[in-house]
């Protein structure tokens, strides 16, 4: 049966592609919908069902949605208003409400209407209000998707901040990886309603348990091949419908079993081809011909034909110093260790 | 044309020579829709937000009986109250049939359904996820129907000029109920009816300007409410955004 949890003070981060159930789950633990089966458990306590106090279980935490959704009222009044609908004292909040406003940096907007704001400056507001809750659980989904790409980095960054320093329980939704990256402690990826794979951070990045989430990890080299060797930790693979072998580290491997080998593109390293592989200590080396070099900003993408597709990134400069061109020869390594194998397909 | 000229002259004549029976029948005029409106706000909002806010089977047939009420014909109502409080009707026995009282309880049932299908229709324009935000800050019930009433009051005010407009003007429901009589239940729709009846030109068109210039003044103060809640979120936006 599929499970997810989350501990007290750690970050699940939740991604997965649109329309895949992530914002629904949100609802769900939220108790803005029922489930149709399943259950949720709230510090150990079952939530779902007959007979649950819904308004109480909700004061315990609170949400942030893609949308902002503020009130037609002041910017003060927005963030007080969880406040004010628990009957929580807002003389005791000072401290807090004032640590907010300066960190989200909307001290300047208080007396303002939402509707004269920006996009970033309103979802600022909505993180204030749901954050002056103080809740036991943080509910966040995906609040920086709908914000243009310079204030969201903005924002992002003074969200985690604000996030690392609370220490708060945080359920995290989310389809970009690079956040999950930065702020997960746990990670599930969620595929048409399923969990695809559910663990802490590096052991979904490094060891993805599928195709669907080596490829929404980042993985952009999958390839397929069966098992030929087994030895010393180091498996064999040879690679369908290409002469070269590649070597993966692994606990264990059946030979003659079906396997796709996932490698990393930052783990892929570039040689000018008059390097004798026989000096790396790499156990992979493959040569092959530059078929397309992408620009993605701080790395460069570089698709090379090695009998089978490999990504590599590459900076600016490493393009310069090897002369790197579509047409190019290059000697392509990986270490064994980077190379994860998973169950290929039958 | 004479007759219309002379109908104007006498009619501002009336209206500033402080004639009593012209300011008796103003102020119950006043009191019998505003109070009717009232009256019917507490009726037709929460009708409005219920329905509006929530999901239910029935809610298309709710919605259609709400929208018949709004074109419900005022001699249809005159007819069904005066039916109830007639003295051998079933509600007789408390002998309210040509008074003030029958008319305000014939115009609640005309202006309930217009302020509820207004409610209604404002409340459906409001982003259907602000209640489940509501809902997730830890709102109750009657919180969240209060924060969505004020989140349309715009458009409720819409509700109420609707309403009040569909009452004061109307006449074949409070002739039926209130009977016109003189010093009792006279309002200036009937009494505008009586006097074209008998050729008084003069006092129908005085009568005229003035059930015109009084919707005039309420819708006007209902109006300036709107436009200034209005423009305060423009004038944020323009003033504070550099």
């Amino acid at each position: 049966m599929e499970h997810l949890f989350t501990e007290e003070n750690k970050i699940l981060v939740i991604i997965g592609s649109n329309g895949c159930g992530k914002s629904t789950l949100i609802r769900l633990i939220n108790l803005l919908e029922s489930p149709d089966c399943g259950r949720i458990y709230f510090n150990d306590k079952l939530i779902t069902g007959n007979g649950v106090d819904k308004i109480m279980v909700r004061k315990e935490m609170s949400t942030v949605f893609q949308e902002p959704l503020l009130f037609n009222t002041s910017v003060y009044n927005n963030i007080l208003m969880g406040l004010e609908f628990r009957g929580k004292k807002i003389s005791g909040t000072k401290e807090i409400f004032d640590y907010l406003v300066d960190k989200l940096k909307i001290k300047d907007l208080l007396k303002r209407n939402p509707k004269s704001l920006s996009g970033g400056e309103q979802q600022r507001v909505a993180l204030a209000r749901a954050l002056i809750l103080e809740p036991k659980l943080l509910l966040l989904d995906e609040p920086l998707a709908n914000i243009d790409q310079l204030s969201r980095e903005e924002l992002r960054n003074d969200l985690f901040d604000i996030l690392r320093a609370a220490g708060r329980s945080t359920i995290y939704v989310t389809h970009d990886r690079n956040e999950a990256m930065i702020i997960a402690d746990l990670i599930a990826v969620i595929n048409e309603g399923r969990i695809e794979q559910f663990g802490p951070k590096d052991e979904v990045f490094r060891k993805p348990a599928s195709e669907f989430v080596a490829k929404f990890v980042g993985v952009e080299t999958l390839i397929e091949g069966s098992v030929a060797e087994f030895k010393d930790n180091v498996c064999r693979i040879r690679i369908q419908g290409s002469k070269n072998d590649i070597f993966a580290v692994a606990a264990s491997a059946r030979q003659g079993t079906k396997v796709t080998a996932a490698i990393r593109p930052e783990d892929v390293i570039l040689y000018n081809i008059e390097v004798n592989p026989e000096f790396s200590s790499a156990m992979n080396s493959f040569m092959g011909e530059i078929i397309e070099i992408q620009d993605l900003g701080i790395f460069k993408k570089v698709e090379i034909d090695c009998g089978f597709k490999l990504v590599s990134f590459v900076t600016q400069n490493s393009i310069e110093r090897l002369g790197l061109a579509p047409g190019k020869k290059v000697l392509a390594s990986v270490k064994a260790s980077s190379v994860h194998i998973m169950a290929g397909r039958q | 044309m004479d007759l219309i000229w002379q109908g104007i002259k006498s009619a501002f004549f009336l209206i500033f020579s402080g004639n009593k029976e012209i300011y008796e029948i103003i102020l119950l005029t006043l009191k019998v829709s505003g109070i009717a409106v009232i009256v019917s706000m507490v009726f037709g909002m929460p009708i409005g937000l219920l329905v509006g806010l929530n999901n239910f089977k029935s809610k298309r047939f709710v919605i259609t009986i709400i929208n018949t009420g709004m074109g419900l014909p005022p001699v249809a109502a005159g007819l069904f109250i005066s039916l109830m409080l007639w003295r051998s009707g079933p509600l007789g026995i408390i002998g309210i049939m040509y008074t003030p009282s029958a008319m305000i309880i014939a115009q609640v049932l005309i202006a309930s359904p217009i302020i509820a299908g207004v409610t209604l229709a404002a409340v459906q324009q409001i982003n259907p996820k602000l209640k489940l935000q509501a809902l997730s800050l830890g709102a109750n019930k009657i919180q969240v129907l209060w924060i969505l009433l004020k989140e349309a009051k715009l458009p409720a005010l819409a509700a109420v000029m609707a309403g009040f407009g569909g009452v004061i003007s109307e006449v074949g429901a409070v002739m039926m109920v209130g009977g016109n009589l003189k010093g009792q239940t006279r309002v200036l729709t009937t009494a505008i009816v009586q006097n074209v009846r008998m050729g008084d030109f003069d006092v129908a068109i005085a009568l005229v300007i003035i059930l015109l210039i009084l919707t005039f003044m309420v819708n006007l103060f209902l109006t300036l409410v709107q436009q200034r809640e209005n423009k305060t979120g423009i004038k944020d936006s323009g003033n504070n955004r550099a």
